[in-house]
């Protein structure tokens, strides 16, 4: 059996690291017939949502009647099953509660299903529970306002290790301390992550191994950290082998903070041979001779750690994560309307889309010369906007 | 129609309206004229009136059939193999209309097509020769492979010379009743370097703040168009701020979206400005030179460019 099943909190008492919103819950069960008929318990994945909502039906002695995004759930639907539920009194429990989970699942398929969910909350006799990752876009924004609202934070990784510990020992099973960080970092405030984790490494034989391998990967920040602080040394070599990460990514990451360790001297040495490392990576693309990726790796470890004439900066540096290619793409969305205009005038003039876009400053005078000219190249109105506003 | 863009509103149609390049025209005149022209190659810098002959002498040869018989591509936009293979080759295959037997490809900026480009034209231009002809144009007729340059006339145009770039500002300042003053014109001529083009969209932006075009009109226009910024780029890497003149850099690039080859231009340029010893500007343009080099060879301009600015911060320790 999963254990994400079977150690599913019944109770309030059993759920851990959300004790705010348990405190919300616990406040709406009971104003129950208060402002607001429904509730929204929202936030990322495996911080318990679903948990709570089942938590408070067994606190109230309800019946939970519950609709997720595997139901079809358009307007008829939620129309013949929804309302005979929040109709019709529990058979054999005293209360009621409604679960609508994974809200933000209704689909373009499910048509009208969110209006009719809202006119449903409003004529409720029983407290409708709604979960959802994200309720901030714009379709949920009518039912945001029918619901109260509780955010579910995601869960330190302190609290996911003693659930972890908690199941272990239940299950009369071991796991090293140190895997069980692991699990609880990587989880991310992912608690039904971490224990689906946990159940796999548990059931392996020699559960240390891979886990292992996960720990002796470097990161980048440390791999850097090694280049620009210390001496240059036959391991150094291999740093990069054990980033996970593609060397043009690396190349990018020593590129933008080779000017935070080195000046002077060090920093155009350095510079030299990233750009010998650029050149070497120019001649793979174009001859198709991977061994040139040899010197590429040496010059962009050895070579750049061998740049300073000594460790001066042994401090703490936080590098930068290179932005550079995100700039790019999103200049370049920014320029996609220049890059249209260009192209209508280069075709227009004959000239190519490369020349029209460096002399685009002139170019775009001339256009904005004379309204005749716009309507010559048949520029869009945001075209000419666009110009408008680069004047 | 006639077109409000000056550049084509006075661009000439018949051989005797272009400005310079005397000799071309004659022989290309004559060429045409025998309704039999061989595959052309003419080579010159921007602006200097090769698409222009290029189009004149296909509205000569298959007058008003000329749409039809005429494909132009640029192959700085598409410069790779498939261009060759695809829209060249479907054009050139089948037969012209009209009592001309062949048509006309004008493949524009040719030196910008890959060397496995030029190889598949190579074979294509003899092929489909019967039915039809290339007129090839470049900047560098060096870039273009030499099987290719010898199945062509290899036409060289030369940069206008004054006189010509100030007939074409005098037919424009007549065409469109506006005065100028003749340090105006004097001035025009400079910010054009030689490139017609150039020189008649500064005579339009310049004319549409006013029709009466004066020198402070034109520098104004000019300072606009110049990337002066490179300047301020070496400005901060010879005080030795390398982070800020690498930001510049970057914001420059992405702004005005021009290549590392031509910041690299423009850098060896600025270098002779720069308050640094003699054998040190040396030492830079001999750096800028490999930084050139190594962005053909290599795969990202900007890091080449951020090498050779560190190179102009040691500079400005006097190294």
């Amino acid at each position: 059996m999963q254990w994400t099943e079977k150690y599913r909190p019944k109770f309030f008492g059993d759920i851990r690291g959300q004790n705010l919103a348990v405190e919300r819950i616990r406040e709406f069960a009971r104003h129950r017939g208060g402002l607001k008929k429904a509730l929204i318990l929202h936030g990322p994945p495996g911080t318990g949502k679903t948990a709570l909502a089942y938590a408070a039906a067994n606190e109230t002695n309800s019946e939970i009647f519950e609709l997720n995004a595997s139901d079809l759930r358009n307007k008829e639907k939620l129309n013949e099953i929804l309302r005979p539920a929040i109709e019709q009194k529990s058979l054999t429990k005293e209360n009621k509660v409604i679960l609508v989970d994974e809200v933000d699942g209704i689909s373009v398929v499910d048509r009208g299903g969110l209006t009719q969910l809202i006119s449903l909350i409003e004529s409720t006799k029983y407290p409708i529970i709604i979960t959802a990752n994200n309720i901030w876009g714009k379709k949920l924004s009518a039912l945001r306002r029918k619901a109260e609202l509780v955010q579910l934070k995601e869960i330190d990784y302190k609290t996911i290790k003693d659930v972890m510990i908690f199941i272990l020992r239940k299950e009369k099973n071991f796991v090293d301390n140190d895997i069980l960080t692991n699990i609880a970092i990587k989880a991310k405030g992912d608690l039904r992550a971490a224990i689906n984790d946990l159940q796999i490494i548990a059931g392996m034989d020699e559960p240390s191994d891979i886990l292992d391998e996960r720990n002796k990967e470097t990161d980048i920040f440390s791999a850097l950290r090694l280049i620009f602080k210390g001496k240059p040394t036959n391991d150094m070599l291999k740093v990069f082998d054990s980033v996970n990460m593609p060397i043009d990514e690396i190349i990018l990451w020593v590129e933008e903070n080779i000017p935070t360790e080195y000046q002077g001297e060090s920093l155009a040495r350095a510079y030299d041979l990233l750009s010998k490392v650029d050149v070497f990576k120019g001649r793979i693309y174009k001859q198709q001779y991977w061994r040139f990726l040899l010197y590429e790796y040496i010059f962009l470890s050895y070579g750049i750690a061998s740049s300073k004439k000594e460790a001066k900066n042994l401090g703490f540096t936080s590098y930068k994560k290179p932005d550079r290619i995100l700039k790019i793409w999103l200049n370049n969305l920014r320029t996609a309307k220049k890059k249209s205009i260009a192209q209508k005038y280069a075709k227009h003039v004959h000239v190519g889309e490369k020349r029209a876009m460096k002399e685009f400053d002139l170019i775009k005078k001339v256009i904005l010369s004379n309204p005749q000219i716009q309507k010559e190249l048949r520029l869009s109105e945001e075209e000419i906007e666009y110009l408008g506003n680069e004047k | 129609m006639v077109s409000e863009i000056w550049t084509e509103k006075y661009r000439p149609s018949k051989f005797y309206e272009i400005v310079g390049q005397e000799d071309i025209i004659k022989r290309v005149e004559s060429l045409t004229n025998s309704l039999n022209i061989p595959h052309l190659l003419f080579a010159g810098p921007a602006g200097t009136g090769k698409s222009t002959l290029a189009l004149i002498v296909v509205k000569e040869l298959f007058k008003e059939n000329w749409k039809e018989n005429y494909l132009e591509l640029n192959a700085s936009d598409e410069r790779g193999i498939n261009v060759v293979r695809e829209k060249v080759k479907n054009f050139a295959r089948t037969k012209s209309i009209g009592n001309v037997p062949f048509k006309i490809i004008f493949l524009d900026e040719a030196d910008a097509l890959t060397p496995e480009a030029q190889q598949a034209l190579r074979r294509t231009m003899e092929n489909y020769s019967t039915t039809c002809r290339f007129i090839l144009s470049c900047n560098y007729s060096s870039k273009v492979i030499d099987p290719i340059q010898s199945r062509c006339a290899l036409f060289r145009f030369k940069l206008l010379e004054k006189k010509d770039i100030e007939k074409v500002i005098q037919k424009i300042v007549l065409g469109e009743t506006l005065t100028i003053t003749s340090e105006a014109t004097e001035m025009i001529y400079e910010g054009s370097e030689g490139d017609c083009r150039r020189c008649i969209n500064l005579l339009q932006s310049t004319s549409s703040v006013s029709p009466s075009i004066t020198t402070e009109l034109v520098s104004t226009i000019l300072s606009d168009a110049k990337p002066k910024d490179i300047k301020i780029v070496l400005d901060y890497a010879v005080s030795g701020d390398f982070q800020k003149a690498r930001e510049k850099l970057f914001d420059i690039m992405l702004r005005e979206s021009i290549s590392g080859q031509d910041v690299v231009k423009a850098i060896q340029k600025e270098i002779w400005n720069l308050p640094v010893e003699p054998e040190i500007k040396v030492k830079l343009t001999e750096k800028t030179g490999e930084a050139e080099f190594r962005i053909v060879e290599g795969s990202d301009p900007f890091i080449q460019l951020q090498a050779l600015l560190a190179s102009f911060v040691l500079a400005g320790l006097g190294k």
